[in-house]
């Protein structure tokens, strides 16, 4: 830790780094700090991209010159963050020129896990793949395949399934993500949530959000209308074990205990109910199962709750009255990463109902509607034969549409997958490629992730760097960054559908390639016969049905759909249809009632902490993506090169540890390397927090190995919801100790 | 009669969310050293109601001083006041002697090891010349950050002063009882 932490106030009582410091010859002076921005700018090249530090896919404007890339910029007309950027956006520089970054294929040569790795030309990491993969699919069938993806690189890994023949995809941005979210909303409305985040918080008068530190997480669109929608005076409400930034943004603040945010909201159905604080016409008009609602939530009076949740009665009943004030123009947020305590569709079914009661459909404010460019997204890749076109049909290893039934197939479910590829049912998989995705990050468990890959025949990886995953990889890929990459334009629905345009800001820097051409690439050694489009053909298309230049995107970076639809639905006075059984919005859900779950939410109480014990929670910091950023020296400043773990005050006394101890979480015979304690009041007493991406094994990305911390991964419970078919992380205990 | 442009800064700090965009945003655009940062933003506590103490996030950073110690302190001229407002300082003047550091009530200069001068924040002078904003309000999430032109009464930051006083916000600058006329805004509602 020491080596690379070196705080601004530290450095300054540093006299003989000073005194060597101050001998620096003049000359050196000007040229190391020469002003960029200030020269001529006749050798400034200027590119448009999307960010991919994130997900979120904000526009971005590269300034390169003299061949360097020194300036990334939000542009201004994208929808997804109006000239904005994060931290992480800001620091995309960093990982570009990062020392560690992948920079040829590699083969392994010595054990899985142990790091040895030798370079390899293209052609000879290419060929190793299609044998090996080839080999297996003759042995085991096409389903032996596997893929792991996130990204925008992942539609060329899903092209190569396709061609394959394996249905064995998963994109972990279901399971391990946003999945009991969807399913949630989807039985409720009739539709899925979708990324969008679709509050219309900018005009919002109430917003509430439950353990979705909204503020926090930054999404740069998405933190932009909230701020706005509070500097217009909209109220906060925020309901969290901790004392998060948007906690502390928030106008009321509930500090639940960890897991009974369910009993929270049925006490809030029910005094909205009782105490006639719901939209009657909306109820009455787009509502089913009204009067089952009411009998079924008839114990859980606040009271009640606040027993569960530990959040005082008369704070519940305040905050009813805050969101029936505002309604319509009110918003209870769904959340996003909803893996929590095996609950979690039932939790969205519930918070779905308070939105219905407040009547904020499609309304300002509430919730609006997703438009779509009127375009054919088209295909890179002429499949020529495939599961779809009448190959035959193969049996999914994750149950996903079956043991699951409404888990989607397109996206899967990647916990079942890995535990379908450990027990080796219902058949071997022996092959899975992973594109963008750190399994060893957000699978629970280092072990059995390991015991997995082990498995497996051929473990392929692409990405930027050499990840834990990569580390237990046969051959590895290294990526181009999105900064030096072109990628087929990518259509985006939202508030405001546009289209955005990626081109390099600079020529790849080391000896990487784009997804869809090492996929291509792939696929041709396996011996398919399959047409891909050039990225350019594909554009063409897009800007051929757009009828605009491609100067146009070359400009902006984006294209907005120019004619806008009603996003407000209701307000504006139209007929609302819901793609529910009953039409309606389904406070009482026939879907669930026929799969065999409640038909209206009930809380049963989960298993609590014992009195040693901590319920392990974990989550974003504002300048950090999920495991991705970790390397990012410039990011870490920003935290001064430290791993914080809350600890609640009382018990940290018990242990004797305050604030500024090294201390280690212990699960089992598990201990996590260390992190500096936070002791605190400002988190409920049954529950630690730590920040996600920690506790790093790959000594290949060596600031994120140098930072210590626990890795939440290693030591969450792997559950699952019995609905969605998504994980369940959060019903880990742990204890804690002082190293 | 034309008067001189003066180049200030206002917070409204009740929507700082505590991204620290600002940080890096200002760190790419001037290459500042790897551990350093020309701005920063602090975590404080008041008070509050639902919270043991009610946390807020205040930014901070060169606070371009009309009687800045910093100038008067400095042997070479290296550092000084600009007729537009901003304290800069000449690189090639400058010997790193560090007593501006040391004099900066603010602490908001630090030594450049990397060249040996001392640095801070420039209101991104020579960048706003050709009319962009600083970075760090080109990029804020959250709108807080507002630059401008304090002396032309139609500029952002003065119309946002000026409704400010109106709605009777809380303004204020950084330790004014130390004489030395700092020129960022903090507003509160």
């Amino acid at each position: 830790m020491a080596s690379i932490k070196m705080s601004r106030r530290g450095f300054l009582n540093t006299a003989a780094i000073s005194a060597a410091a101050m001998s620096v010859p003049f000359t050196l002076k000007r040229s190391a700090a020469s002003d960029n921005n200030a020269k001529e700018d006749k050798k400034l090249h200027i590119s448009q991209n999307w960010c991919e530090m994130c997900f979120w896919g904000c526009g971005v404007t590269a300034y390169n010159r003299e061949g360097r890339v020194f300036k990334l910029e939000g542009q201004p007309k994208c929808p997804k963050n109006y000239g904005k950027l994060c931290a992480r956006g800001n620091s995309g520089i960093y990982q570009l020129y990062d020392p560690d970054r992948l920079k040829k294929p590699l083969i392994r040569t010595g054990k899985r896990g142990e790091g040895k790795f030798r370079e390899a030309t293209y052609e000879e990491a290419i060929s190793y793949v299609a044998d090996k993969t080839n080999k297996a699919i003759k042995e085991y069938g096409k389903g032996t395949v596997s893929l792991i993806a996130h990204g925008s690189g992942e539609h060329a890994f899903i092209n190569l399934m396709s061609i394959i023949g394996s249905p064995n995809t998963a994109i972990p941005a279901y399971s391990q993500c946003t999945g009991s979210r969807e399913i949630g909303w989807f039985l409720t409305y009739g539709r899925p949530y979708t990324g969008n985040e679709p509050i219309d918080a900018a005009n919002s008068k109430c917003l509430m959000f439950f353990g979705r530190n909204v503020l926090e997480a930054v999404m740069v669109g998405e933190t932009q209308r909230v701020t706005e929608g509070m500097a217009k005076g909209a109220k906060l409400i925020y309901v969290d074990p901790r004392y998060s930034k948007t906690a502390a943004k928030a106008d009321i603040w509930a500090k639940i205990k960890p897991g009974t945010d369910l009993a929270l909201m049925l006490g809030m159905i029910n005094y909205i109910i009782n105490a006639k604080l719901y939209n009657i016409d909306f109820v009455d008009k787009y509502c089913s199962g009204f009067d089952e609602l009411k009998q079924s939530v008839k114990k859980n009076t606040p009271e009640w709750a606040e027993k569960e949740t530990n959040v005082p009665a008369e704070t519940i009943k305040n905050i009813c009255q805050e969101l029936s004030n505002a309604a319509p123009s009110c918003a209870i947020g769904p959340g996003r990463r909803l893996t929590r305590y095996g609950d979690d569709t039932q939790h969205v079914r519930a918070i779905g109902i308070l939105n219905a009661l407040m009547g904020n459909w499609y309304t300002p404010g509430g919730f609006y509607k997703i438009s779509k460019m009127d375009i054919v997204t088209p295909h890179i890749c002429e499949i020529e034969h495939t599961e779809v076109k009448g190959g035959e049909k193969i049996e999914r290893v994750d149950g996903a549409g079956s043991e699951y039934r409404l888990a989607p197939k397109n996206l899967g479910l990647e916990n079942k997958l890995m535990k379908g590829i450990l027990q080796g049912e219902p058949y071997p998989v022996k092959v899975m490629f992973a594109y963008g995705t750190n399994l060893f990050q957000h699978y629970p468990d280092y072990e059995e992730c390991k015991q997995i890959i082990d498995k497996l025949d051929l473990m392929v990886t692409c990405d930027v760097y050499l990840t834990e995953t990569a580390l237990y990889s046969d051959v590895i890929f290294p990526e181009s960054t999105y900064l030096e990459r072109k990628d087929p334009i990518g259509v985006m629905t939202g508030k405001y559908p546009y289209v955005k345009y990626r081109e390099p800001a600079t020529a790849p820097l080391y000896n990487t390639i784009g997804a869809y051409e090492l996929v291509e690439k792939i696929a041709k050694k396996m011996g398919y016969k399959n047409h891909f489009k050039t990225i350019d053909d594909v554009n063409k298309e897009i800007l051929d049905q757009l009828g605009i230049s491609i100067d146009v995107l070359k400009k902006d970076g984006v294209y907005v759909k120019p004619t806008f639809e009603g996003i407000y639905p209701q307000a504006e006075g139209k007929d609302l249809k819901f793609n529910t059984p009953s039409g309606k919005v389904e406070l009482y859900s026939v879907f669930c009632e026929k799969l065999g779950f409640d038909p209206i939410p009930k809380y049963t109480r989960h298993k609590m902490p014992k009195d040693d014990e901590f319920r392990l929670l974990f989550g974003r910091q504002s300048y950090h993506t999920h495991a991705r950023t970790q390397n990012n020296r410039w990011l870490l400043a920003l935290h001064d090169f430290e791993i914080k773990a809350w600890i609640p005050a009382k018990k940290a006394a018990r242990l004797g540890i305050m604030t500024g101890n090294k201390v280690r979480i212990v699960k089992g015979d598990k201990k996590s390397r260390e992190l500096t304690a936070y002791v605190t009041d400002e988190i409920h007493e049954d529950a630690i927090f730590i920040p996600h991406g920690y506790g790093r094994i790959t000594k290949f990305m060596e600031l994120a190995y140098a930072m210590d911390g626990a890795s939440d991964a290693n030591l969450c419970s792997n559950g699952t919801d019995p609905i969605s078919g998504a994980s369940a992380f959060h019903q880990a205990f742990v204890k804690i100790e002082k190293v | 009669m034309i008067k001189n442009k003066k180049y200030v800064m206002v917070y409204a700090i009740d929507r700082c969310v505590d991204c620290k965009a600002c940080m890096v945003a200002c760190k790419a655009q001037w290459q500042v050293p790897e551990n350093h940062f020309r701005t920063h933003i602090d975590e404080k506590y008041s008070p509050g109601k639902y919270a043991p103490n009610r946390k807020y996030f205040l930014p901070s950073q060169c606070n371009h001083c009309d009687e800045a110690p910093c100038v008067s302190v400095c042997p070479t001229k290296a550092s000084h006041k600009r007729e537009d407002g901003i304290v800069y300082v000449d690189r090639d003047i400058c010997i790193g002697c560090k007593y501006c550091i040391v004099s900066c009530p603010y602490d908001a200069r630090f030594f450049n090891e990397e060249v040996g001068v001392a640095e801070k924040c420039t209101f991104c002078l020579p960048w706003i010349q050709q009319g962009h904003q600083p970075a760090c309000a080109t990029t804020c999430l959250s709108n807080t950050r507002i630059f401008g032109d304090i002396n032309d009464p139609n500029s952002e930051v003065s119309k946002f002063l000026a409704e400010a006083k109106r709605n009777k916000s809380k303004i204020w600058k950084l330790r004014e009882d130390l004489g030395t006329e700092p020129n960022i805004y903090y507003v509160q509602s």
